[in-house]
């Protein structure tokens, strides 16, 4: 047809011819998935490619998106690293046999929680959860902030609570979890409470920080977040309060893990040897990224360290959840989501 | 549809043939085989196969109640868009409204087709949430809810009902006025007049943009992932749920399966239903157009107050986006800044190049698949007509999640290796998108008598050349409408493609979301505000186009999209 006119024309054999080239890399290159948000990514990886000449091409997803995807990949891996992302996911990565084991050196040094056995991944960072209040909301209904789990359960808070659907979100699970080690594992109070708790749940959001920016506008007065989720909340100078459960409260383990068949293993070996190490979890502070490290040898920020003293926070036990989770989430979908 | 004069010739003409082939061949590549790939997925487990995990999944009761929330949205969806399009499309075409008030109808009624999907969702949230600035701070309602069936409906019909205005206004616009003008003239009250011809042959558009509406309902995740809450589970988020949050890929695309189910059912019906009558109404023997006042002054104010009414809350919902825009950071920090669109012109720019590229490809090709399928199923004879109608059908009606995540299981692999390209996201594009220009052309043919092709093949013009010369003229405003839908989805989608983007090829669309989910408002709402400005450019160009292109006896046209 010559409908099309003549430069139009050329524009698009140019864009074809250009399209066609595009995916010219460098020899050293490395292709990631990130699960963790390309404002804190980004950096960390133009830190990795100074330190190692390695350069880094990323794309960021959510986790689930993330390992959707390494997952339908499977025969034909696009990329060489998983990057951030909970605990979680990697377990579940694992049953589908995504990834390559491999123990970086700094692995002999990290707590057994922060590794796995066979180092099919390896821990980076670790993110306690918190009670994160609206002070608008907590002003208009004469509140402190809560400190304790059973605060949550005022009258005041009626359908004004966000926090995460365990179906979907590894947040949810710590979250319940947590609730069960407070009770002692008696399942029956720990039901109990999650049940007179559901009549102050205004949502149960997809994703774990979903509630954050409603309770940062006030849409909800408060909610159960990650430390990372809330305080970035809070740096973006939204009124919110941040506290902790005096009974304590579940932290999770974030963690980096080599894909299957991946096509530069050493490259992507690398990037886990310096993300697992100090070289990279010291450059957390220098980025406000609120991830407590995980490495014994690199100090908390002090910001972020003050935010958290006091804080009573224990780490969820990953045999118990491991052998529960499937079972505890169901029950928490019968007996408390549709109730 | 007129089948009396199907000639044997038909089917022989080598340029039909051609076409024919070649679409089969696309279909064959890009709907059936990544579904079958999927399908295979499904169902076989570790070589073996296993349908246990998928019964379940299935009659399980939370899912069945989900299906059934689906189709009741989906249909109310079909039911209000459909109607709200008809004001707007009747309004344009029959209250002859000054042309500077017909181009801002046109933009306002664009905008909720331009909104990237997250962004109206929260503003809806802002605006009538436990705090919103409409329901606490203006109405001082305290403790409404907004999640729920309530405002996912909103939200959709908002959104969605551009796509029924695109519909049905070619068709009102090329309902001969003559037809209106004799039956007033014959002593028929305007109010009959309307009832009894100008709705009847308004038939194959409003079932078509119902049909249109009713599947992308029934295929959207993103708005009821927002608004549908605990209590509204809808079986398309459900899906999304199965997949990103239980890491279960065969659950969840067996439950998205099922929607082809109810999908496909509207579209038969609809199809039978106005397949039974006869719509013709530009038959060239018309004369020039007599002027014909189809509505009482009155009706004609009824009808602009509707249409203002809505007008006025999408452009609310805009200026809200566009203030979130220009503010550090909305709902904290209302200080003015243009910082936000100075990060995306240095951070987001590959992002924007990469869906300018993209979806400048997706556009043209969209548009002309759309046509060519539209007019081979509606006026020519060849063996598999039906199938080749539904099979165009399938990836627009399935929820996007699963076309994203089944194009990436059957494109990863060899033989054939395309994900990590730009073809594999024009692609899912083009079959996803294309639908609305092979509904907008099936609607519009129907329309035209074939006596008119009939003359130009008897005074020895081939098949090409009468489609060239004759029949595209004549369609030319539904290959704008399916092109100018094509663009704006390719530059607004999500569902899909977050599954296609890769390390080579980013999207908008994919920097929105992320923007969201770092908090980042502020970001997201400028990068939400330049696709609304590109898509205004590229579609005001568009119509420049088309008015150069105008055909007599075709749609008049007189702005933005569609004509």
């Amino acid at each position: 047809m010559n409908v099309i006119p003549r430069w139009l024309r050329r524009t698009i054999s140019a864009m074809l011819v250009g399209a066609a080239t595009l995916p010219a890399f460098a020899a050293e290159t490395l292709n990631v998935y990130s699960i963790w948000p390309e404002n804190w990514a980004r950096p960390m990886f133009e830190e990795f490619e100074k330190a190692t000449g390695v350069k880094v091409n990323f794309v960021r997803f959510s986790s689930g998106e993330a390992l959707a995807r390494v997952i339908a990949e499977k025969n034909n891996p696009r990329v060489d690293v998983l990057f951030g992302g909970p605990v979680e996911t990697f377990a579940a990565g694992i049953s589908e046999g995504v990834f390559e084991p491999y123990k970086p050196p700094s692995a002999a040094k990290l707590p057994p929680r922060f590794r796995q056995a066979d180092g099919q991944w390896t821990a980076i960072a670790d993110d306690p959860l918190v009670f994160m209040t609206n002070n608008k909301f907590l002003k208009d209904n004469n509140l402190a902030a809560p400190a304790s789990w059973s605060d949550l359960l005022a009258p005041a808070y009626k359908n004004s609570l966000q926090m995460a659907d365990a179906r979907t979100s590894g947040t949810a699970v710590t979250r319940i979890f947590s609730v069960l080690e407070v009770n002692g594992r008696d399942e029956g109070k720990a039901f109990a409470y999650m049940k007179q708790l559901r009549p102050n749940v205004q949502l149960y959001t997809k994703s774990g920080g979903g509630g954050t920016l409603p309770v940062g506008l006030g849409q909800a007065g408060g909610g159960i977040f990650f430390i990372v989720d809330a305080l970035d909340t809070k740096a973006k100078g939204y009124d919110v309060t941040i506290s902790f459960p005096k009974e304590g409260i579940g932290t999770a383990a974030e963690a980096i893990a080599l894909i299957k068949g991946a096509k530069n293993p050493e490259l992507g070996k690398k990037l886990i040897d310096w993300a697992t190490s100090p070289a990279m979890q010291n450059l957390f502070a220098k980025y406000k990224i609120n991830f407590v490290p995980a490495h014994p040898d690199v100090a908390v920020e002090p910001s972020l360290a003050a935010v958290l003293k006091g804080a009573k926070i224990f780490a969820i036990d990953a045999d118990y959840a491991g052998a529960n989770r499937k079972r505890i989430v169901d029950r928490w979908v019968a007996e408390v989501l549709n109730q | 549809m007129n089948a009396t004069a199907a000639r044997p010739a038909f089917g022989r003409d080598p340029a039909v043939t051609a076409a024919v082939i070649v679409l089969w061949l696309l279909l064959a590549l890009f709907v059936v085989y990544p579904l079958a790939m999927l399908f295979v997925r499904i169902v076989v487990d570790k070589g073996a196969l296993d349908l246990s995990g998928i019964v379940k999944i299935l009659t399980d009761r939370h899912q069945v109640r989900a299906f059934w929330n689906s189709l009741l949205l989906a249909f109310l969806v079909g039911i209000a868009g459909t109607l709200i399009g008809f004001l707007f499309a009747f309004t344009a075409a029959r209250t002859r409204l000054p042309r500077a008030a017909l181009t801002l109808l046109d933009a306002s009624v664009l905008l909720p087709l331009v909104s990237p999907p997250f962004t109206t969702a929260i503003a809806m949230i802002f605006s009538f949430g436990p705090r919103g600035l409409i329901t606490y701070d203006l109405l001082g309602i305290k403790g409404v809810t907004v999640y729920g069936l309530t405002s996912t409906l909103c939200s959709e019909v908002l959104t969605y009902f551009p796509i029924a205005y695109l519909t049905l206004r070619p068709i009102l616009a090329a309902i001969d006025s003559n037809v209106e003008g004799m039956a007033f003239s014959l002593g028929a009250s305007r109010w009959r007049v309307f009832r009894t011809v100008t709705l009847p042959l308004a038939v194959p558009g409003l079932a078509n943009a119902f049909l249109l509406l009713f599947a992308a309902s029934l295929a959207d995740f993103a708005t009821p992932l927002i608004l549908g809450g605990n209590q509204f589970p809808v079986l398309p988020t459900q899906a999304f749920l199965q997949i990103t949050g239980m890491f279960d890929l065969r659950g969840g695309a067996a439950l998205s399966l099922v929607l082809l189910v109810p999908a496909m059912i509207v579209f038969l019906l609809q199809r039978y239903w106005v397949s039974r009558r006869y719509y013709v109404t530009i038959t060239g023997k018309g004369a020039g157009q007599t002027p014909f006042d189809s509505v009482s002054p009155w009706v004609r104010r009824a009808l602009l107050t509707a249409c203002v009414a809505t007008v006025v809350v999408v452009v609310y919902f805009y200026a809200l986006l566009f203030y979130a825009s220009i503010v550090v950071a909305f709902g904290a920090n209302h200080a003015l800044t243009l910082q936000h669109y100075r990060v995306i012109f240095t951070e987001g720019l590959k992002a924007i190049r990469d869906t300018l590229i993209i979806a400048g490809f997706a556009m043209p090709l969209g548009g002309l698949y759309g046509v060519l399928l539209g007019y081979l199923v509606t006026k020519k004879q060849f063996v598999g007509r039906r199938t080749m109608e539904v099979v165009s059908m399938v990836n627009y009606a399935l929820p996007g999640t699963i076309v994203g995540i089944a194009y990436l299981i059957a494109f990863n692999d060899p033989p054939i290796e395309l994900t990590g390209t730009a073809l594999v996201i024009i692609a899912c594009y083009v079959f996803r998108y294309g639908p609305t220009g092979i509904r907008a052309t099936v609607a519009l043919l129907s329309q035209i008598d074939r006596s008119i092709e009939e003359a130009s093949q008897g005074l020895g013009a081939g098949s090409g050349t009468t489609f060239r010369r004759v029949t595209l003229p004549l369609i030319m405003p539904a290959f704008f409408a399916g092109l100018g839908v094509v663009f704006i989805r390719s530059m607004t989608a999500i569902s899909a493609t977050i599954f296609l983007v890769s390390i080579s090829w980013t999207l908008i669309t994919v920097k929105i979301l992320e923007n969201m989910t770092e908090l980042a408002l502020g970001p997201a709402a400028a990068f939400s505000v330049l696709v609304v400005a590109i898509v205004f450019v590229v579609i005001g160009a568009v119509g420049w186009l088309l008015r150069s292109f105008r055909a007599p006896g075709a749609a008049r046209v007189t702005s933005l999209l569609g004509g």
